[in-house]
């Protein structure tokens, strides 16, 4: 399976609303990150929940945010950042 | 255990002000749902009591001294390592630890970082190697806030770090399961693995403090 | 939307490494242990993903429920998704269950 982004990669997180099942919690959505390392490709998590086999499966990436980025009032040093697992249907380049 | 109610400090509540009961008791209605269940399941042949009971038995073999283990072997075996950060599943595997079907990702504590470990989303943990998650670690107050203010989180476990060292927090939401591998404390240079596995405490494998010599000061 | 369990930057209170801090019970590991043998390579009844989908559809409740009731209302709801049980028979077991815990207190 190919990998659309690379490490170093800017990416965006979709702002989307999507129901039932999903792991992209809502404080990373819209938020711009830098892919940290391409982890593997996974069965789909969307699809898990409900029983499925969770075919086909999904580029997951680590993403990196400035915490400053995620919260606008971060009140911590400006290099703080936080990592967190998105695959790759939750992004676009940015 | 005492019929324990949490509800007399702090603003642990949710949204619409109900009190968060995480450590209770169960009430008699759960322990009627448990016991059914569970005896549904042995009736049906889908487990039994002896598998329940090996079921509980591995979990308790689980914890920080097993997690103590890997990261002396860290501190001690520069080559263990590197293969700890590099290939984190084939490591832990010597110690007879299988994370499949997710995945360890070791991320190592340094002069210039610190690291954090929360899962905001539910309670994602190394369970084969450090056992069943702390309760504050499954609680909203943890959960909500190790993102947003890690720092403050982390004077609240006594842990005071110099602004010059960059908090790295992981959210661990999906297939990794992540295990900090601390700073080794200075002065134990010649110290033994039995000692040194002793000075590691569950709370700096997840990233909430640090490993500190006896008697030392908060940095 | 946010699910209940979508935490990640809400307000909350001081975590108290003290008073948050808890020894499983025996009751809490065993709902733990059904919950990772219906997991498991040799039944894969479920996948940990079902388990979060069942969780999160406590809605509100999301909130009050001790952290191994919830599991324990997703392992139910689970087998019942999967007729492992039916509601019928889990009905009348938890009848006699009642009953013979109620025996058991007051005897």
């Amino acid at each position: 399976m190919d990998n659309k982004y690379s490490p170093g990669d800017k990416v965006r997180i979709l702002q989307r609303n999507q129901p039932g099942h999903v792991r992209t919690p809502i404080y990373v959505r819209g938020k711009t990150g830098v892919i940290e390392r391409i982890v593997g490709s996974f069965p789909n998590p969307e699809l898990l929940a409900y029983g499925n086999s969770g075919l086909p499966y999904k580029m997951l990436y680590r993403v990196n945010f400035k915490q400053s980025e995620l919260w606008p009032d971060y009140d911590g040093p400006s290099s703080d950042t936080l990592e967190i697992e998105i695959y790759e249907h939750w992004m676009a380049p940015a | 255990m005492s019929n324990h109610h949490d509800h007399d400090h702090g603003p642990t509540h949710t949204h619409d002000g109900k009190p968060i009961q995480e450590d209770e008791l169960p009430s008699i209605e759960a322990q009627i749902l448990e016991t059914s269940v569970r005896e549904l399941l042995i009736e049906k042949g889908v487990v039994s009591g002896e598998d329940i009971r090996r079921a509980i038995e591995a979990m308790d073999t689980r914890g920080e001294s097993l997690g103590a283990k890997i990261v002396v072997r860290a501190w001690t075996d520069p080559e263990y390592k590197d293969r700890l950060l590099n290939s984190s599943d084939d490591a832990i595997r010597e110690f007879g630890i299988n994370m499949s079907p997710m995945e360890l990702c070791v991320v190592e504590n340094t002069d210039e970082v610190h690291n954090m470990v929360v899962c905001t989303l539910c309670s994602c943990y190394p369970r084969p190697i450090l056992g069943i998650p702390p309760a504050w670690y499954k609680r909203r107050d943890y959960r909500a806030r190790a993102v947003r203010e890690p720092r403050a989180v982390l004077q609240e476990f006594g842990t005071e770090l110099p602004d010059g060292k960059q908090v790295r927090v992981h959210d661990s939401n999906a297939d990794l399961r992540y295990l900090v591998l601390p700073e080794r404390p200075a002065g134990t240079e010649d110290w033994t693995a039995d000692q040194l596995e002793a000075l590691v405490t569950r709370d700096s494998m997840i990233g909430v403090s640090d490993v500190r010599r006896p008697g030392e000061a908060d940095a | 939307m946010r699910g209940p369990q979508d935490y990640g930057g809400l307000p909350a209170g001081p975590v108290d490494p003290v008073k948050h801090e808890h020894v499983p019970t025996h009751w809490e590991k065993t709902v733990d242990a059904l919950m990772m043998l219906i997991f498991d390579q040799r039944r894969q009844l479920a996948r940990v993903d079902e388990s979060r989908r069942m969780q999160e559809a406590l809605g509100e409740d999301y909130h009050k429920f001790p952290y191994y009731e919830r599991w324990l209302q997703a392992v139910s709801w689970l087998m019942l998704e999967k007729s492992v049980f039916t509601q019928e028979e889990l009905d009348a077991k938890q009848a006699e269950v009642r009953a013979r815990l109620e025996a058991e207190r007051d005897g």
